[in-house]
């Protein structure tokens, strides 16, 4: 018999699967004061913990994606490795909410599309879309293209109310699968808390796992 | 004659998770043919270890039955019905017996069988089949994966029939094959590139020229077990096995 000597060159290392999430935040005048301190609270505690997390450590990749009088990018997809805790968010303007989901939409399909192009898998990507009011421009066209993935089974959306003056309604319009969520007051650390175990759950997914989502655990902070 | 080695070990997840390795691989030689086949249940199957367990049997059993038949038919489709049909019988007999529906039991599946100098096979879902020809690592049947990571065929979908590859071909120059499940692709396949690590030439050559006489528990065989239990494994959280088939002449 051959020698069996198999060194670290005759195996393959393949990147860890990803799963894209993208964060997208109305940043609005209404946000200022206490809404857009308590966010980025959250958004920080979330890397925080999909850091903390082994697998989904590895293969989270988040965006930052904001909106108000238009829509913008605060930061592109990054492993949490290099992603920059955030230090402050300004709130103002109007809710380009359109713009924001269509701008978000736009940078998961790059992000796929780079994945596809170097070889790398990946799960279904994530959209979650934050908001403490109600769209000043036409979301027509995000509703379309969110909702056309989310039946097609390419895309998991959160819709999330901030407070009693969220357009719950117009959320509801993004997800139709499930209700959208209204935040039990500013409580974003539970909410985020929820999102990095979930992330973590989809990130040690195997083929033919059904990943179910721990709705039940946002029970007490959040309405569905 | 091809020499064989298939195993499979529980993956770091599932021990984790408390789940059974739900990975399965048999080898049958009868009347002339030799059959290698492997699966890998599917995480959302609640007794997916009994689905993999049952279609390695029944395609061990099937290919050897009806090898001649297959490899000269000039109908692929119906291969591949005959084929999936008689998997799935074998699967509602099994559901019947555990008292769960067949989709309980699902599984990928994939084969090869070889008789004379010809050989045959077939694939539904991840994992990859390769071979070593004239000296050159080549992909037959690559990864079923959808558009997502975790996505895939299983026997139980209805998809399955479009989605079998159905292969044969001349043992001229083949000095071996590889199955593996999506856990050991991790670690001896590549999807940026398609191609099989060097490893799979390796491992192939290493069955291919263990000595004749062999037990369960060779000195060959423990070194293969050991490489897959800790060098693969540690790549992934998920289970992995692998089939070989290995032989020194090569015409």
């Amino acid at each position: 018999m051959a020698t069996l000597n198999i060194g670290a060159d005759d195996l393959v290392d393949n990147p860890t699967p990803r799963v894209p999430v993208s964060l997208c935040l109305d940043t609005s005048t209404s946000m200022s004061g206490s809404p857009i301190e308590e966010l980025i609270r959250g958004v920080n505690l979330f890397y925080d913990a999909i850091d903390e997390d082994d697998d989904a450590h590895d293969s989270a990749e988040i965006n930052l994606v904001e909106f108000n009088s238009s829509a913008g990018l605060i930061h592109d997809f990054a492993s949490i490795e290099r992603l920059q805790r955030i230090s402050s968010l300004t709130a103002n303007g109007s809710t380009a909410m359109g713009a924001g989901v269509n701008l978000a939409l736009d940078t998961l399909e790059s992000r796929k599309a780079t994945y596809s192009g170097s070889g790398v898998l990946y799960y279904q990507p994530w959209l979650v879309l934050m908001t403490d009011g109600g769209p000043t421009d036409n979301i027509d066209l995000a509703v379309k293209r969110v909702v056309e993935m989310v039946e097609a089974k390419k895309l998991t959306v959160f819709p999330i109310g901030i407070g009693s003056g969220a357009d719950m309604k117009t959320l509801a319009r993004f997800s139709p699968n499930r209700p959208p969520l209204r935040l039990d007051g500013l409580k974003f650390k539970e909410f985020f808390e929820w999102l990095s175990k979930s992330v973590s759950r989809v990130s040690r997914s195997t083929p033919g796992d059904t990943v179910k989502l721990d709705l039940e655990g946002l029970a007490g902070w959040a309405e569905l | 004659m091809f020499k064989e080695f298939h195993y499979q070990v529980r993956g770091h997840g599932h021990l984790r998770d408390g789940t059974p390795v739900q990975d399965r691989t048999k080898y049958v030689s009868r009347d002339g043919v030799q059959a290698l086949c492997l699966a890998d249940g599917a995480g959302s199957a609640s007794h997916s270890e009994f689905g993999a367990q049952a279609v390695v049997d029944e395609g061990c059993r099937l290919l050897v039955e009806r090898f001649h038949e297959f490899a000269a038919s000039p109908d692929g489709g119906q291969v591949k019905v005959d084929l999936l049909s008689r998997l799935l019988d074998k699967l509602q007999r099994v559901a019947e017996r555990h008292g769960c529906e067949v989709v309980d039991l699902a599984a990928t599946f994939a084969c090869v069988a070889t008789s004379g100098d010809r050989f045959l096979g077939a694939h539904v879902g991840d994992g990859v089949v390769g071979y070593l020809k004239d000296g050159n690592l080549a992909v037959i049947s690559a990864p079923d994966n959808s558009e997502f990571a975790n996505q895939t065929t299983f026997v139980t979908s209805s998809g399955a029939l479009k989605s079998m590859r159905l292969f044969r071909g001349s043992l001229a120059g083949v000095a071996g094959f590889v199955l593996m499940s999506d856990g050991t692709a991790e670690s001896l396949f590549s999807p940026r590139t398609g191609e099989l690590a060097a490893a799979c030439s390796k491992l192939i050559t290493a069955v291919g020229t263990a000595p004749a006489q062999q037990g369960k528990n060779s000195e060959y065989r423990k070194r293969l077990r050991k490489l897959v239990d800790i060098r693969i494994r540690n790549a992934t959280k998920d289970d992995c096995s692998i089939g070989i088939l290995g032989r020194l002449e090569t015409s």
